[in-house]
């Protein structure tokens, strides 16, 4: 079928948000691809699906990101769409230690069943929720440098950050994509802000192109 | 087998014979003629897959041996006259609403007023599908409900095609088994079980953290989480203490069946019973209820009454919930491949572009189609889910079947990702109840026609 104009893409990234029932996977998703939030949102059952085309570094970027359920119950049903993924935003909720305990056993997840050189952002989301912040930066930084992941907190609910994050992750699977090294005489990227980190790790050998379908 | 063997140009063809044949109600007393017509006339002007596999059936009515007295499993003969009054209703509806200028109010009153042929204002009052409102209905379930051994059988028949909402709160209990057919140890019963759920919610729920087990604490978090966010679009359910009776019923029914424990999605199967049973303390729409109208000896009992349903109902689905959830992967494979007999040229197209049918029906076998369409038709459609009562598992599949195919066309134009948005967000927001009926007719139909077909769904 041939595809409308509008919908012509440079590349197509497919990325899973996972992490912790009910800190804020669904309503990152719906402010990236939507701008909207939903205070009634439902549970996840299984995978939820989304998309949006944006531009990356310059190139026309179709991001199909599935949003899956937060409970151990379903990872049999979501780990499939693991594969294939070129990204993974591990979302937990800034207010609830266990959700931010519970990302190691994500990152096992994931290696267990992602693509060894999937692109993986760690995400503190709902930092609108001042006083209730249980989980210092600092520690989530540290952690994700730890471990070779970005780092970003979010608020789903004031829309902040939240583009960043998916620019900053999408930016970094297209960089591994097509094999560009990040030298230093590049400009930076205008939607990294100050104070925020963005952990690359090594160089990995490059990609299969297979994993991605150019159009 | 191709089920779109016939040309299309065939199809005004066939739907004009069909419109001016006039029925010969000496042939046409089954259950399944009746779906048939009524599908028929819902169908004209519409293209719908099956259709010529419809007007096939329809051409063989003659041929009685294709209707087996088994093809008339749920359905008594003295039904058909009340559903010959429905299906003219279902046509005039939708006769009206081909046009445009018509409202869809003038369309429901006219549905009503044609289907109930001695409208007593007390029956319309109580009114909410056209079927349910039948007095001729009421006096029969009146009739089944007052003997002293009920016959579920029966019940069943009648319950199928919807229950008038205020009996259902005893008619659920029933076909459910909760409740027991013998009158004479009814009430006896049924107070024994509420006093067991009381006793689990003091043991298991009424305690400190400390005493439960961190698996324990897991899932009471979970079942927190969930709670406030149940039926979110229904003001009712975010009244404070509707969350807290249901944190109770779940949490209970989780300690009790270990073997699954809570699944997210539970949480929304636990809502039909509740506002059937508390509808039984609160009259009016339920944008008016207010849980703070109601004892702490009500709560507990509405509570104690959707706990055991719950239990009961899940009790017939339980490998849909355990690890891996193989019940439900079982049933999405016999969906695919029931949507592969009905309407080929739909599956193609939905395998060409790469769709699983796991991204989109796992969540409608997983809630039973509660996400899936507007809440005031949920209790009609457990009408039918609970007259299958252990057929329901193998029925679903047809449910869905004729859920899904109610937009064959429309999946046909779209490619893999607009499918899947399309799917996972189905425009049903303004459906009613002859939606409804539309669906679980078809399903019905063609239940009928295919499961008793050697090769259909093997393995």
């Amino acid at each position: 079928m041939a595809r409308r104009p509008d919908e012509e893409y440079d590349y197509l990234f497919k990325a899973v948000l996972i992490g912790d029932s009910g800190v804020g996977k669904s309503n990152l998703l719906s402010r990236f691809t939507r701008n909207e939030f939903c205070l009634e949102s439902k549970s996840t059952i299984g995978v939820e699906f989304a998309t949006r085309t944006l531009q990356v570094e310059g190139r026309t970027v179709k991001a199909q990101i599935w949003d899956t359920a937060g409970q151990e119950r379903y990872r049999a049903i979501t780990s499939a769409y693991y594969r294939g993924a070129l990204g993974a935003l591990l979302v937990y909720d800034v207010t609830k230690p266990t959700t931010f305990e519970n990302v190691s056993r994500w990152l096992k997840e994931l290696r267990d069943h992602a693509d060894s050189n999937i692109v993986i952002m760690l995400v503190g989301n709902k930092t609108d929720l001042k006083h209730l912040r249980a989980v210092a930066t600092e520690d989530a930084q540290g952690f994700a440098e730890k471990e070779g992941l970005s780092f970003i907190e979010t608020s789903a609910l004031e829309a902040i950050n939240v583009e960043n994050a998916f620019q900053m992750i999408l930016s970094e699977i297209y960089r591994k994509i097509s094999k560009k090294p990040l030298s230093s005489d590049e400009p930076a990227p205008t939607n990294l802000k100050e104070g925020k980190t963005l952990v690359v790790g090594p160089q990995e050998t490059p990609t299969k192109k297979t994993c991605c379908s150019a159009s | 087998m191709s089920l779109r063997s016939n040309s299309s140009s065939n199809y005004s063809k066939d739907d004009d014979r069909n419109k001016d044949t006039p029925s010969s109600p000496s042939t046409l007393d089954s259950r399944f003629n009746q779906t048939l017509k009524n599908v028929q006339g819902l169908l004209k002007g519409r293209s719908f897959p099956g259709k010529v596999l419809i007007t096939q059936r329809s051409d063989l009515q003659d041929q009685s041996a294709l209707q087996s007295p088994n093809n008339d499993r749920r359905f008594s003969n003295d039904d058909t006259e009340h559903r010959d009054k429905f299906d003219r209703s279902v046509e005039d509806e939708i006769q009206n609403r081909s046009k445009a200028n018509a409202s869809p109010s003038a369309n429901k009153m006219k549905a009503s007023t044609s289907s109930t042929e001695n409208p007593s204002k007390e029956v319309q009052k109580t009114a909410i599908g056209a079927r349910s409102t039948d007095s001729a209905r009421l006096i029969k379930f009146q009739k089944e409900l007052s003997g002293t051994t009920i016959i579920l059988e029966k019940l069943r028949e009648l319950a199928w095609s919807g229950v008038p909402p205020y009996l259902r709160p005893t008619v659920w209990r029933l076909l459910l088994g909760y409740a027991p057919s013998n009158s004479d140890r009814r009430e006896g019963v049924l107070k024994r079980k509420r006093q067991e759920y009381l006793d689990c919610v003091a043991q298991y729920y009424d305690i400190p953290d400390i005493e439960r087990t961190d698996e324990e604490i897991s899932m009471l978090r979970q079942i927190t989480v969930d709670c406030p966010r149940t039926v979110p679009d229904v003001s009712f359910f975010q009244q404070a203490e509707v969350q807290k009776s249901l944190e109770r019923i779940l949490y209970t029914w989780a300690i009790r069946h270990p073997a699954s424990g809570y699944v997210q999605g539970i949480n929304d199967l636990a809502t039909p019973f509740l506002v059937v049973f508390l509808s039984e303390y609160l009259s009016g729409s339920i944008d008016t209820w207010s849980m703070a109208d109601l004892s702490p000896e009500k709560i507990s009992k509405v509570e104690a009454d959707c706990y055991g349903c719950l239990s009961k109902l899940l009790d017939g689905m339980q490998d849909h919930y355990t690890f891996a959830q193989p019940g439900i992967q079982r049933l999405v494979f016999k969906l695919k491949e029931l949507v592969r007999r009905i309407d080929e040229p739909v599956l193609t197209h939905m395998e060409e572009q790469g769709l699983e049918f796991l991204q989109f029906a796992f969540r409608w076998f997983n809630c039973l189609l509660i996400r899936e369409i507007p809440f005031h038709l949920i209790t009609r459609l457990w009408d039918t889910y609970l007259a299958e009562g252990d057929a329901l598992p193998d029925f679903l599949v047809y449910i869905f079947a004729s859920f899904l195919l109610t937009w064959s066309e429309k999946l046909q134009e779209l490619e893999f990702q607009d499918m899947v948005m399309f799917l996972q967000h189905l425009p049903t927001q303004n459906w009613n109840d002859m939606d409804l009926e539309m669906v679980l007719s078809r399903a019905y139909m063609w239940h009928t026609m295919f499961n008793k077909s050697p090769s259909h769904l093997a393995g």
